[in-house]
């Protein structure tokens, strides 16, 4: 009895995260603000790897958005 | 005779459009035949910057980036990276302040006495290396290709030279769309080696700084794992989730840092270099969110890092960008906050009394406990209807970053009263333009 309830916990569980998944994302013509410069990830490559360096340079942490290899020898 | 004028009116008007018409043909073949400048780069894109950065009564750099990149239209890119750093000024050896004048050697030197280029650190002084110099060039080229209307391949190497230090990398990727391309899925690898030839040779860890025990060049390895998915959430939200895992080994002490050892009344008695240990991996998740309105949008960015050697790190950092209403010029304020824990073996001070045979330890205080914030704001103006290129941008950033230690070890005796964790303050300025 307790197993059968886990597994309806894990049914309704699991179906609400498929069902929330599949609410989420666009049609190919609605992606007209995620298409602009400002929203991309990558948009801001420069500034993000002069400051990437800085931090590098400065803490004991680097990566995250990328690979934690700094390629300079300041830290 | 009304029919003959008519007639007349219609012939003229005729000749008018056919010639209308060959003027625009010979106008649009001439335009074909020599697009001009713009026209011939429609696919590539030319990013450029020129950084100046200022540590308060510390180092100062210049950096200027170059990044080159061409669309293929077909999901391909390639991009090219040049870099180079102009680096001087005064950079911390690792040593406490002191009650009395201290004597440093630069790194090339052989003897204290013999050096041509010794230092002395003023009573209460943070030690630091006046005579930093360096200087960097790096290159980087990334290759992306598609393999299939949904999965891509991407290749990168890099190249970073100094005059003491060089460092190669290679890096791989697929990424593959899923959900009409709402969601992707990327995997990575990056494998770094670098070769390190400190000026006047590498340090035997934990040698006494006076007896100048240098070997040869040495070298670290590191090998690098990332997993992202990036997630359409609506029409203006977009969320990115890496988790990515690193791994390197070999040499990974700071060859010009040493450690002041201090005895039971708080004065420096001599230094030690400093010894950490040689594998280091470091776990990071990171999370960020984008979303944008009509003349706005807001990145927020989260990570947690941890690693081997006891570092454990909180980031959060959020970008909001305002666009004027014709949307030629926008204003982007930043602001980030940073905190770490020490790592497991970082001490300020050795006591004289404690043997540090087989021991870790480092004073770098980038390797203490400390939190820090940056503020910032980047003013932009779009060139495209005067240079006819959608990129086209001039641009000008201002940061401020403030760097200040969190519980640090009270000293006793003499090092009381003594600033033994002075904050830092640098401002980073930088000017770009995007063609």
């Amino acid at each position: 009895m307790q197993l059968r309830r886990r597994w309806v916990f894990m049914i309704i569980t699991g179906a609400a995260l498929a069902s929330g998944c599949t609410s989420v994302g666009v049609r190919p013509w609605q992606r007209d603000v995620l298409s602009r410069q400002d929203m991309q990830l990558n948009g801001n490559s420069i500034d993000d790897a002069i400051d990437d360096h800085l931090y590098f340079s400065k803490e004991a942490s680097s990566g995250g958005r990328s690979f934690a290899g700094g390629g300079c020898g300041c830290n | 005779m009304q029919l003959r004028a008519d007639a007349a009116r219609l012939r003229r008007r005729l000749i008018a459009a056919s010639c209308a018409l060959l003027t625009t043909s010979a106008a649009r073949s001439e335009e074909a035949a020599n697009p001009g400048v713009a026209g011939a780069l429609t696919d590539w894109l030319l990013e450029s910057a020129l950084a100046y950065y200022h540590e308060d009564g510390r180092i100062q750099a210049i950096e200027p980036v170059v990044n080159v990149s061409k669309n293929y239209g077909d999901g391909g890119t390639l991009g090219l990276n040049l870099t180079f750093d102009s680096l001087s000024g005064s950079s911390p050896n690792g040593a406490l302040p002191s009650r009395s004048p201290q004597t440093f050697a630069s790194p090339s030197g052989k003897s204290l006495i013999l050096s041509k280029h010794t230092y002395t650190t003023a009573p209460g002084d943070l030690p630091v290396d006046p005579h930093y110099h360096d200087q960097r060039f790096a290159l980087g080229v990334d290759w992306t290709l598609p393999l299939t209307r949904l999965t891509r391949a991407s290749f990168g190497g890099k190249l970073s030279y100094e005059d003491d230090f060089l460092s190669s990398s290679l890096s791989a990727s697929i990424a593959h769309d899923f959900n009409e391309k709402n969601t992707t899925v990327l995997f990575g690898i990056n494998d770094e080696n670098d070769s390190l030839h400190p000026i006047g040779g590498a340090p035997v860890p934990l040698s006494d700084y006076e007896l100048f025990e240098k070997t040869d060049h040495k070298s670290k390895n590191g090998t690098g794992l990332l997993l992202s998915v990036t997630q359409i959430m609506t029409r203006t939200w977009l969320a990115e989730f890496n988790v990515s895992l690193d791994r390197f080994s070999g040499y990974l002490n700071d060859p010009y840092k040493i450690i002041s050892v201090i005895d039971a009344s708080g004065n420096d008695v001599g230094y030690v270099y400093e010894n950490r240990p040689d594998t280091r991996t470091r776990r990071s998740a990171y999370l960020e969110n984008r979303v944008g309105w009509e003349r706005a949008s807001a990145a927020l960015s989260l990570r947690y890092m941890t690693d081997t050697w006891g570092v454990h790190s909180d980031t959060v950092q959020l970008h909001l960008r305002w666009w004027n209403t014709e949307r030629n010029k926008y204003l982007e304020p930043t602001v980030r906050w940073y905190r770490q824990t020490a790592a497991d073996f970082y001490t300020p001070w050795i006591g004289d009394s404690v043997s540090p045979n087989e021991a870790y330890a480092s004073a770098d205080s980038r390797l203490g406990g400390f939190h820090a914030l940056t503020y910032g704001v980047k003013y932009g103006i779009k060139l495209d209807d005067k240079l006819n290129r959608e990129a086209a941008e001039i641009n000008i950033r201002v940061e401020y970053y403030e760097q200040t230690v969190d519980h640090g070890l009270p000293g006793a005796g003499a090092l009381q009263g003594l600033d033994l964790y002075p904050r830092l303050n640098a401002v980073l300025l930088q000017i770009g333009f995007d063609y």
